[in-house]
């Protein structure tokens, strides 16, 4: 997938309001594949709204969205299946990891799926995010900021033309931030996707093709 | 191991206590209904020890009384009284009896212990009154082989009585059937000799019959003069044996029926009644079994509902996530089916050891209708569960929106 379109995107619940300034909602926008995109914005601007729509779980907008120019509000739960398998991957704010699981099991749990990254690999990770120690910590015991890191690393077992990470580095100090970022980066240019980054205040340094303002 | 990580965290929440309690409910229930099929066919097997009848025919002839050989009333049934019969709606068909209008002896002889010889004569009902297989009773013209069904009367009458006095040898259903019977016709200035062969024996007709194609045929040949005789028995089938509008028109008319055939008639009927209920009761406790099941599922992932909505959002598809739970409530199906097949089997060894003290050559049927009707219970209600348990994680699936 090339291209993400929004067209006159709007939440619902913003319908009635007339004082939306942003370059998001209401406008026309494109997120293209291999580029990087920062959406910057205030609580309650919709801003897990708007991943939660080009993810295929909430459809209460009004507009349009258009993967390579084909409307996704047609979209069998087939093809969403396949999206979030092979196309996008997502990491969500609220990480939504399985506190039952170890950190080692749950990135399992998607790599086993789509069987995309290596352990070698994915072991490298843990050792740059220094969390080696945790692997198989059960992950409700580790703290917000490590499981942050489990997460990124979750989302990036799999193929993905766009990489989505939500508020990434929210409890991260400011070394383990870069080098996520740099692990977001190589794997993104590797596959060739694109990064579309949010945040309300600290933000992931990356090349930015665009910074939006929600 | 993708399945083993999907199981270590969909089987949080499982109640145990819920499970088995579906477990044996639904146990009781399919015993109950395995039992209830399995039971009907056995006794289907002992009532039918005659099985060239079906239990539902009943034998109508009129009264002979004492003065019904003075005054020169006829104990045949005239056309009208056959119609009048047939139109009652407690009747289903109608067949009557022909009679042999010329004269037959049999003898019978196995060298060495049996010699027979006897006169006797031969009775026809149509061929579909008849349940047996129409290859074995079937009669060609010119063939000198008829098939003919003894009265079980006889067998029993020569094995308890004369074989026992004499201290000859006990024969069997098996032995007779294999045994010709030697058969002489003369009538009409003919005299001809056939082989009788014993396809079975009858403890319903107390006649020995033979095919209504060989009855006409020899009639026509053997006869002197008028054939076509009014029939003095009826043969019928009824709709229900227990109705009373039948023993009351048979009453009014004076006419005679099997009595004890009738109440034997009832006892099938009966049973086949009390049978239903039982197993109704036995579905009606596997549904409300099942129905624990569902709501405990559903309880299940309602309480994982999290976990199954983020399997779903990092890439796993409604099937995948729901087959565990699938897997989960077929296989205790499977479980309980096999159990209640093994239950069935124990307490069918103990009841058919009972009836083996009253019928010692009992030839039981299989138990593979009641395999059947476990099988088709097992995916009916399996496919119930796979749909209701992908139903409810779509919800979830739909639930954001």
């Amino acid at each position: 997938m090339n291209k993400i379109q929004l067209i006159h995107t709007l939440p619902n619940v913003f319908q009635n309001r007339t004082d939306i300034v942003s370059d998001i909602w209401n406008q026309d926008v494109t997120f293209e594949k291999g580029k990087m995109y920062l959406v910057e914005a205030n609580s309650g601007t919709g801003k897990s709204s708007l991943c939660s729509y080009i993810y295929g779980y909430r459809h209460d907008y009004q507009g349009q969205i258009l993967f390579d120019g084909e409307d996704i509000s047609g979209y069998t739960v087939a093809k969403w299946t396949n999206i979030r398998k092979k196309h996008f991957a997502l990491l969500w704010q609220e990480l939504r990891m399985f506190p039952e699981l170890t950190a080692w099991e749950n990135v399992e749990i998607k790599n086993k799926l789509t069987g995309y990254q290596k352990k070698k690999q994915i072991l490298e990770w843990f050792e740059m995010l220094g969390i080696t120690d945790k692997l198989n910590a059960k992950m409700g015991r580790m703290s917000f900021g490590q499981q942050q890191r489990v997460a990124l690393i979750r989302s990036l077992c799999q193929p993905f033309d766009f990489l989505f990470v939500d508020e990434p580095i929210s409890h991260l100090d400011d070394t383990n931030a870069e080098i996520m970022g740099r692990i977001m980066t190589a794997e993104a240019q590797k596959q060739g996707a694109g990064i579309i980054a949010t945040s309300i205040g600290k933000h992931i340094n990356l090349e930015y093709e665009r910074v939006f303002n929600l | 191991m993708k399945m083993k990580l999907i199981w270590k965290l969909l089987r949080q929440h499982i109640s145990i206590p819920q499970f088995v309690g579906f477990f044996f409910a639904n146990l009781v229930g399919v015993v109950i209904i395995l039992l209830g099929v399995q039971f009907y066919n056995d006794y289907k097997a002992l009532d039918q020890e005659d099985s060239f009848m079906k239990a539902d025919y009943l034998i109508v002839n009129k009264k002979i009384g004492a003065l019904s050989g003075l005054t020169g009333s006829s104990n045949t049934f005239s056309k009208d009284e056959i119609e009048e019969l047939e139109d009652e709606d407690f009747v289903e068909r109608i067949g009557a009896f022909t009679p042999s209008s010329f004269n037959v002896k049999a003898r019978f002889d196995v060298e060495g212990f049996v010699n027979f010889s006897t006169e006797m004569f031969f009775e026809s009902v149509p061929d579909d009154f008849v349940d047996v297989k129409s290859e074995a009773w079937d009669y060609r013209e010119g063939s000198d082989e008829i098939p003919i069904i003894l009265p079980k009367n006889y067998l029993d009458l020569y094995n308890f009585g004369y074989a026992q006095g004499k201290g000859l040898p006990k024969l069997s259903e098996g032995i007779l059937g294999a045994m010709k019977l030697n058969v002489q016709i003369e009538g009409n200035g003919n005299s001809d000799s056939f082989d009788g062969r014993i396809v079975g024996f009858s403890s319903r007709l107390n006649t020995i019959l033979v095919p209504e194609k060989f009855m006409r045929w020899a009639n026509k040949q053997y006869a002197d003069g008028d054939a076509a005789k009014e029939p003095t028995r009826l043969i019928m089938e009824v709709n229900n044996p227990t109705d009373d509008r039948i023993t009351s028109y048979l009453q009014d008319r004076d006419y005679e029926t099997d009595e004890d055939k009738l109440d034997a008639s009832k006892t099938t009927f009966v049973l086949r009644v009390i049978v239903s209920i039982v197993m109704i009761v036995g579905v009606v406790i596997s549904i409300l079994s099942i129905y624990i099941l569902m709501l405990s599922v559903f309880l299940l992932v309602q309480k994982n509902s999290s976990k199954l909505e983020n399997l779903l959002l990092i890439g796993y598809s409604p099937a995948k996530v729901s087959f565990p739970y699938q897997a989960l409530t077929v296989g205790l199906n499977v479980l309980v089916l096999i159990l209640a097949v093994v239950i069935m089997l124990v307490v069918r060894n103990i009841y058919l050891a009972m009836f083996e003290n009253f019928f010692p050559d009992l030839e039981v049927p299989g138990i593979i209708p009641a395999l059947c009707v476990g099988v088709v219970l097992l995916i009916i209600v399996s496919i119930f569960n796979i749909i209701a348990v992908h139903g409810k994680v779509m919800s979830i699936w739909k639930r954001k929106e």
